[in-house]
């Protein structure tokens, strides 16, 4: 349904998006996860056809979004990271004009409002002002204003960025709603999110995908082995076997070595720290112990920095003034 | 049949965002009180001048070259001043809401957006002007005006206004920011408008080409009746290069981000 091949984006010397590619199947939800400037905007504003990518290509639905832009733009909605809504207009006169523009026959566009306005729950707030409605159903109407053309592909930007517990439930509960109709792309900072409602994960962190699996892949991956760093004063020593040797560790490889200081790779189980052992081990030996700190995959170190809680303060923080 | 239709579908929600908020009424009223204080003006003007021409008896005087003319080539330099505040906000207002990314996303090519957008203003100006007719209505109950100079007139004044709404357009284009767009678009049209003055001070042949860049100067004709090809094709050329490089300035912005 979607294809990114090898896109790059670049600003003047910054590389915001660099090299990614993945597929999305039909009727998928595919979740992009990253923080906060990982890239995750770009590459969605690459496929819905916002702007161009520098290298590389993309198909939804079959068309190039650059090549075939009208007929892709027909297929995809897109909610952006804030609703585009016109303050000036109500509910009901955005969404009609909405529907307009993106082609919607005028015999049909009455129905398609009325429902559009029906499964997002925004009925009763038809005939008000768009500048009058709380961020919850600002969310909601723009939502609903990505589904009106009942298009194949949904492509949404931080869906959930700035709303209460609540309304994030709601807003969860829609979009699985639209899953078997749509495919469904959207980005997300926070970490339960993706589990919650996507099938497949994209990690994304500074422009480049760090990986892509199912949530329980990753949780699975996450829970595997802990590496430590040691580095050990025994001059025409090696310690590897001392430190297979203790119980716990799994595997032993020598990393770096310098005027008799060996450096070590230890890995163990996840759930045992075996720091203590390792220290003793190697005093006891009458080595000296210079260095021994665990060391971090790069996919830890996004999810880091991911969002792995949610709390409302985070939510507030992330309201674009 | 479907871009027509976007065209449309863009024109429709331009005209009616301006009169959503108070800009589209004040707008026209404002129009048309600084209207008709030039054409009251000159029609007391041009009253006295008849009556005392009648008593020195002789010397016609002509309703349409003496007075009609002038209140024209006046409220050309009104819509001057009122047309930035049309299109200051056409393209900055849509950027930096954010709804620019829903007209982009949407199966919509840059041409249909600024086509509807140039219409939707042009709505607003026709609107403007059908308020003045007001007062030509006045002078065919009193008088017998000719109608063929003041359809060429206003057929000038639609034309001219084109002119400015597709440099506004343009400029609003370069910047998020309207009032940022309101005072480039006024600076430049004021410009336009005054380049004439520094031609009448130079050489024959500088003079030629400054006049020839006035907006204004072009309308002349047209006020006095005469519609000369040359003008018409300096006006169309003139809409036609504005709203082109409005949509080179939309997808240029495409590719910076």
């Amino acid at each position: 349904m979607i294809e990114v091949q090898n896109i790059t984006k670049r600003y003047g010397r910054t590389t915001a998006v660099d090299d990614v590619s993945f597929r999305v199947e039909r009727g998928e939800i595919l979740g992009f996860l990253g923080p906060n400037g990982a890239g995750k905007t770009t590459t969605m504003r690459i496929l819905t056809g916002y702007m161009p990518p520098t290298e590389g290509r993309a198909t939804v639905a079959g068309y190039d979004v650059f090549t075939h832009p009208i007929e892709a733009k027909q297929r995809t909605g897109y909610l952006p990271e804030t609703p585009p809504l016109y303050p000036d207009m109500t509910v009901r006169e955005y969404l009609d004009f909405v529907a307009r523009i993106k082609g919607v026959p005028s015999r049909e566009r009455r129905d398609r409002v009325t429902s559009a306005m029906q499964r997002t729950h925004v009925a009763d707030m038809a005939s008000r002002h768009c500048s009058k409605l709380s961020k919850g159903y600002r969310q909601r109407v723009g939502l609903a204003q990505a589904i009106i053309h009942n298009p194949e592909v949904l492509i949404l930007d931080e869906p959930t960025a700035g709303l209460d517990p609540k309304q994030i439930i709601e807003t969860r509960e829609l979009i699985r709603g639209l899953a078997g109709d749509h495919t469904i792309v959207l980005s997300t900072h926070i970490l339960p999110e993706v589990a919650q409602t996507c099938q497949r994960v994209v990690i994304i962190n500074r422009g480049r995908v760090v990986a892509i699996d199912t949530p329980e892949g990753l949780t699975s991956r996450l829970q595997g082995a802990a590496t430590l760093y040691v580095q050990v004063d025994a001059p025409g020593v090696d310690a590897t076997e001392t430190l297979q040797g203790l119980p716990g560790v799994s595997r032993v490889a020598l990393s770096d070595q310098r005027d008799g200081v060996r450096g070590y790779e230890v890995e163990s189980a996840r759930e045992t720290d075996i720091r203590r052992e390792i220290a003793r081990a190697v005093v006891s030996r009458g080595w000296g112990l210079l260095e021994l700190r665990p060391m971090r995959m790069s996919l830890e170190e996004i999810f880091l920095q991911v969002t792995t809680e949610e709390t409302p303060e985070e939510a507030v923080s992330e309201q674009r003034p | 049949m479907n871009s027509v239709r976007n065209v449309l579908a863009i024109a429709d929600k331009e005209l009616r965002s301006y009169f959503a908020s108070p800009i589209g009424y004040i707008i026209i009223g404002l129009f048309a009180l600084l209207f008709g204080w030039f054409f009251y003006v000159y029609l007391t003007f041009f009253v006295q001048r008849s009556t005392g021409m009648a008593g020195m008896g002789g010397g016609a005087t002509n309703i349409n070259q003496d007075m009609i003319r002038y209140v024209l080539m006046n409220s050309a330099v009104i819509i001057l001043f009122v047309m930035p505040m049309i299109t200051m906000r056409t393209y900055a207002e849509e950027k930096r809401s954010g709804t620019i990314e829903l007209l982009l996303t949407s199966p919509l090519t840059d041409v249909q957006i600024i086509l509807g957008k140039f219409f939707g203003a042009m709505g607003l100006y026709a609107a403007m002007l059908l308020v003045t007719l007001l007062y030509m209505g006045i002078l065919f109950i009193y008088g017998n005006p000719e109608w063929r100079p003041i359809a060429s007139g206003y057929l000038g004044l639609l034309l001219m206004g084109g002119c400015f709404i597709s440099l506004g357009l343009l400029i609003s284009s370069l910047t998020k920011n309207q009032i940022v767009a309101g005072v480039l678009t006024f600076a430049v049209f004021l410009m336009l408008w005054v380049i004439n003055w520094i031609g009448d001070q130079s050489g024959p042949t500088t003079r030629v080409i400054v006049n020839y860049l006035s907006i204004v100067d072009h309308f002349d004709d047209f006020a006095r009746g005469i519609i000369d090809t040359k003008h018409l094709v300096y006006y169309l050329s003139f809409i036609t290069f504005g709203l082109f490089l409005t949509a080179k300035s939309v997808d240029s912005e495409r590719w910076r981000g």
